[in-house]
């Protein structure tokens, strides 16, 4: 037996686990989730049981590129969208009057069903064990993590960890200019586990957060209000899902600040930590505090506010669209400036926090830390935003630290198979420069990186990869085969003019039809629905299932696109597939800038797209690279 | 480091001149520099020296220009010693450098590192090449304003709108919750409207400055007598301005390159075109109807005495059906005909010179050229093909306006197609002007 750091006894647990989870928000849930469904011996090490699975800042998941997220996580098994399906309390489908590549799903959830949800999941699991205890340190042997030891001393082994840690690192939180450590929502933070992060030298960073202060609903008056209502029918989240599951439903509300509110605050920017200079942490432009927005866009004299129930058996509400840390006072006196909040009742001030994240240039594609073999990071320490970002951070880094642990090729999916591609892709290329958020704009190959089609990219990797069970595999199967049949009766089932009657196809089509077409190019027209195409005499009847129709009629709608964007793909393949050896001297290759040599030598880019990604590196650069991969880069190794 | 070694180069054309320059770009200078010139050299100021030859003797005196890293013209450290123009002295300046460890600069490798270190970008580091390799003044006018990055500048002008049009599209994408997705159709079909024009005014000019990159290639063709040597030196003028080779198999079936409104035209000469069994001619004839494939304009020679014969008829059938034939009816002093200009007929006289500025003119006219380098640019291929490959982008994106998804996938190619040629790529440029513009914040 030894002492720790703090004089305490050590205990040394006999286990050794495959794979420990630090953190148990959304990035740990979903890599625990995913390294046990993958048999390999889990713990998950939380400061908090009761937390597992808390929504720290807004109650919602989903949104457009987010909810891609979400979807692609349930395609691999995880747990976001079936936990939300049993938590959701207002179900919508943004863009629904787009096309449906920026379709994306949002739910409100009820914190406390979303945290039991969550927990049933990890409690009920295999393979997975629970322990409460803060993490204070890493176990290393020379550039290998073995081990992790908790705040009073005890010591796990493990052969990979995955460090979750959220906004708990070294997490400040300000409200007016009063601040002092704390970690989200009332948690305690991570200092000594941040210092001892800091000393191992990983590039840390700093950045903020912040959230709006929380109203009691009784002391709202809905009246003067805008009602949101859900959809309806409401949108299922999970694949496997169904709207049996949903709870009850609850509207949202819209009401809006005004000139009155913004004096308020224009008056407290004197005592804000944000214009004061005594937050440096640099916050999300997408995402701005309140008193950010009615100082950079000054001519605008109102904002939208979102009040969104926090819950079934709570009165709280969410007020999304003034999130702020000035003073208290001053958060009072807006909050009651607003229509329909004249009485409001604050139940929690709102704050920002300041927490360290790690620059994820120093990650790989597989989320493993570059230098310390075994350690993976994911969620916000890699400087994203959101439970979804975080929570298929986290089922990547679960799903390749399980790989790892079986001697298996990490999986790192590209930026044309999923969205999860795209963000793991940008994070270790470009780095961030404020918390990284997913947006569809980011995703080159959009209209092939659906959330209809989730599955039907992912599920089939995600079985291969020993993250689908049995159950999702064969719903999964039944579904492409059942595509796949009414395809192919579409592209055989001919409509002749002669035959059908010409009002039918004028009322389906909306145009005489001139000569005879198989359905499937009757179906590519754009406003020749499905469900309509079905009612033409002899089309008919179609598929139940409305999964199956759906996907019948997007990938026929869409089908020019995406032969386009297959095209670019392949043209782009051979610089995705060119992979940069790791002990490459990039001092020894001549006509490389120094500039250049310095970047790659400091990003070490796995492949030569990659490469091409980090910023200033030129395509006269990457025609170099190009030259060298071509001839194998003999003589450009470091050893050589 | 043997793989970023010193260069150096005479800079100046060969032959006599009142002066001449040797340049040296490499990682550190300074040492050379102090060795050559004698003294330690003031950043960026000129500063009399004699330039010494390693042994105590002097081979010029002259002045020497020192530009420290990264305020130089590739971005090094560079040397700049102007001597006498004689090319002995400058040869022996380029030994004495060499001797120090420079090595002699590939073509256009000054230019190739100033770019690799980001001095300039791709289409100015194109511009320097085709500034040296200007076949005519004019061509030299548009590859000077390429290097002023007046074409990169006309590039990302259209680039920065570009950008604001699909921060607009995908603001409306992403952001579907933030009151900002109201009316902007309209505004859309607007800009991209005035983004095509303004793409397509570039497109015209680019066409141009290939033109007067790559010239024209004509077919000159007639009977023996019908007096194409004449009207080919009538056409050269005084100079007989060889301006430029073209590439390749072409070569060997071109006569003469003559100016033509300052754009270089390669005549094919056809007069060798006749049956022959001797091997080598015969490679010869082949090699010009391959000339004679790629041609843009034929000009048949026509004896205006004899006016258009059979035989004459025979020779135009030869030539590509699709290949336009100007008519040039020769010899109009002899055949006492008024010479002009009737569509592609042209009647005048090489050995007079009557009626020749409507050959000219027709010629010009025929190969796409029209008149005036002025706002015209030093297009390549290659950005002809990236600014017609923008323009096609456009133009399906003005037919997808009511699929924004599409309509933004478009935009995405086509600005992607217009970037390609100045080599720069923005990936954060579309979100930061959403959140610049709009005040995104749910």
């Amino acid at each position: 037996m030894r002492t720790s750091a703090h004089g305490d006894i050590l205990m040394q647990y006999i286990d050794l686990y495959d794979i420990i989870v630090v953190g148990g928000g959304h990035a740990g849930s979903e890599a625990a989730l995913a390294a046990a469904r993958m048999g390999c011996k889990t713990l998950l090490l939380t400061h908090s049981v009761e937390t597992l699975g808390q929504m720290s800042c807004n109650p919602s998941i989903g949104g457009i590129g987010k909810g891609h997220l979400v979807k692609e996580v349930d395609a691999l098994g995880g747990a976001m969208a079936a936990v939300t399906d049993e938590a959701g309390i207002q179900f919508r489908i943004l863009n629904s009057r787009k096309g449906p590549a920026v379709r994306a799903t949002r739910a409100q959830a009820d914190r406390a069903l979303y945290r039991k949800a969550m927990r049933a999941q990890l409690e009920n699991h295999p393979n997975l064990c629970i322990f409460q205890q803060a993490v204070d340190d890493l176990i290393l042997e020379g550039d290998k993590v073995t081990g992790v030891i908790t705040q009073i001393g005890v010591r796990f082994r493990a052969r990979t960890v995955v460090l979750t840690a959220g906004t708990f690192l070294a997490g400040r939180v300000h409200v007016g200019l009063e601040n002092y450590q704390a970690g989200r929502a009332g948690d305690p933070p991570a200092l000594t586990l941040a210092q001892r992060l800091r000393e191992l030298k990983l590039p840390v960073g700093r950045l903020k957060t912040g959230t709006p202060p929380r109203i009691d609903g009784r002391s709202i008056d809905f009246s003067v209000m805008t009602e949101q209502p859900g959809d309806d029918p409401a949108p299922v989240f999970s694949f496997m899902g169904s709207r049996e599951q949903h709870p009850q439903q609850l509207p949202c509300w819209i009401t809006h600040t005004h000139e009155g509110t913004h004096d308020i605050i224009r008056a407290g920017l004197d005592r804000s930590p944000l214009f004061t200079g005594v937050i440096e942490g640099i916050g999300p432009r997408y995402c701005p505090s309140i008193e950010d927005k009615i100082t950079r866009f000054a001519d605008k004299n109102s904002h939208q506010i979102f009040l969104e129930p926090e819950g079934l058996t709570t009165h709280e509400f969410y007020p999304n669209g003034i999130s702020t840390s000035l003073p208290y006072d001053v958060q009072y006196a807006l909050v009651r400036s607003i229509k329909g909040m004249e009485n409001a009742h604050i139940t929690r001030p709102g704050y920002a926090i300041e927490y360290d994240y790690f620059d994820p240039q120093g990650l790989k594609s597989s989320l493993e830390t570059k230098s310390i073999a075994g350690l993976f990071f994911a969620g916000q320490i890699n400087g994203t935003t959101g439970y979804e970002e975080a929570a298929a951070q986290g089922l990547l880094a679960g799903l390749n630290a399980a790989l790892q642990v079986k001697d298996r090729d990490a999986w790192c999916p590209k930026r044309n198979e999923a969205y999860l591609g795209v963000l793991v892709d940008d994070l270790i290329t470009r780095g961030v420069s404020e918390p990284y958020r997913m947006f569809t704009s980011r995703a080159e190959y959009r209209l092939s990186l659906r959330e209809d089609n989730a599955d039907l990219r992912l599920t089939e990797i995600g079985r291969s990869l020993g993250v689908v069970d049995d159950v999702r595999w064969a719903a999964f199967e039944k579904k492409r085969e059942a595509i796949a049949r009414e395809q192919e009766r579409l592209k055989s089932t001919w409509v002749n003019p002669r035959v059908v009657d010409a009002a039918e196809t004028l009322r389906v089509l909306g145009q005489a039809m001139e000569r005879e077409y198989p359905l499937l190019d009757l179906l590519r027209r754009p406003d020749v629905t499905y469900g309509a195409l079905m009612t033409l005499p002899g089309a008919g009847p179609g598929v139940d299932s409305v999964q199956v129709a759906e996907q019948v009629e997007i990938q026929a709608k869409y089908q020019g696109y995406i032969e386009r964007q297959q095209e670019e793909i392949e043209r782009s393949a051979q610089q995705e597939n060119t992979r940069l050896p790791q002990d490459l001297d990039y001092a020894k290759i001549s006509g490389l800038s120094i500039e250049a040599q310095q970047k790659l030598a400091k990003h070490q880019p796995e492949t030569l797209g990659q490469a091409a990604r980090i910023s200033g590196i030129t395509p006269a650069t990457i025609s170099v690279l190009m030259v060298y991969a071509k001839r194998g880069f003999s003589g450009q190794r470091k050893t050589a | 480091m043997a793989d970023r070694d010193t260069i150096a180069a005479i800079a100046t054309a060969p032959g006599r001149a009142g002066i001449g320059v040797v340049r040296i770009s490499g990682r550190a200078l300074a040492d050379l520099s102090l060795k050559l010139c004698g003294k330690a050299l003031p950043p960026r100021m000129a500063t009399l020296c004699d330039f010494g030859d390693g042994d105590g003797g002097i081979i010029d005196r002259g002045l020497a220009l020192y530009f420290p890293a990264p305020q130089s013209y590739t971005g090094e450290d560079v040397l700049e010693l102007q001597g006498h123009g004689g090319p002995v002295v400058l040869q022996r300046l380029l030994k004495r450098c060499l001797e120090m460890g420079a090595r002699v600069a590939e073509p256009g490798e000054f230019s190739k590192r100033a770019y690799l270190n980001g001095k300039m970008d791709l289409a100015q580091a194109e511009g320097v090449a085709d500034l040296i390799d200007a076949s005519t003044e004019q061509a030299a006018r548009c590859a000077q304003r390429s290097i002023h990055g007046e074409f990169s500048a006309e590039i990302n002008e259209l680039g920065r709108q570009l950008v604001e049009l699909r921060a607009l599209t995908e603001a409306t994408l992403d952001f579907p919750e933030e009151e900002i997705d109201t009316g902007t159709t309209d505004d859309q079909v607007r800009r991209l409207g005035a983004i095509q024009e303004k793409l397509s005014v570039l497109l015209s000019a680019s066409d141009q400055g290939s033109l007067l990159r790559e010239g024209a290639l004509v077919v000159l063709a007639g009977q023996p007598n019908a007096g194409k040597s004449s009207l080919l030196n009538r056409l050269a003028g005084e100079e007989v301005a060889i301006v430029t080779e073209i590439p390749g198999t072409t070569r060997d079936a071109i006569r003469q390159s003559i100016n033509l409104f300052g754009v270089p035209v390669h005549m094919i000469d056809t007069a060798g075109l006749r049956e022959s069994s001797d091997a080598v001619e015969k490679m010869g004839i082949a090699r010009t109807w391959a000339a004679i494939a790629q041609a843009d304009l034929a000009v048949l020679v026509i004896d205006a005495v004899k006016g258009e014969s059979a035989e004459d008829r025979a020779i135009a059938a030869r030539l590509p059906t699709s290949l336009r034939c100007l008519q040039a009816f020769n010899k109009s002093d002899l055949a006492r005909k008024a010479v002009g200009r009737e569509g592609d007929k042209i009647v005048l006289s090489a050995k007079t010179g009557e009626g020749m500025d409507d050959l000219r003119a027709a010629i010009a006219e025929a190969i796409g050229w029209r008149g005036g380098a002025e706002g015209v640019f030093m297009a390549r291929a290659r950005h002809l093909t990236a600014l017609r490959a923008a323009q096609a982008g456009l133009a399906r994106a003005a037919t997808q306006t009511r699929q924004q998804e599409f309509l933004a996938q478009e935009l995405r190619e086509a600005h992607g197609a217009l970037m390609s040629i100045t080599g720069e790529v923005t990936p954060d440029d579309l979100l930061g002007e959403i959140f610049a513009h709009f005040c995104i914040g749910k």
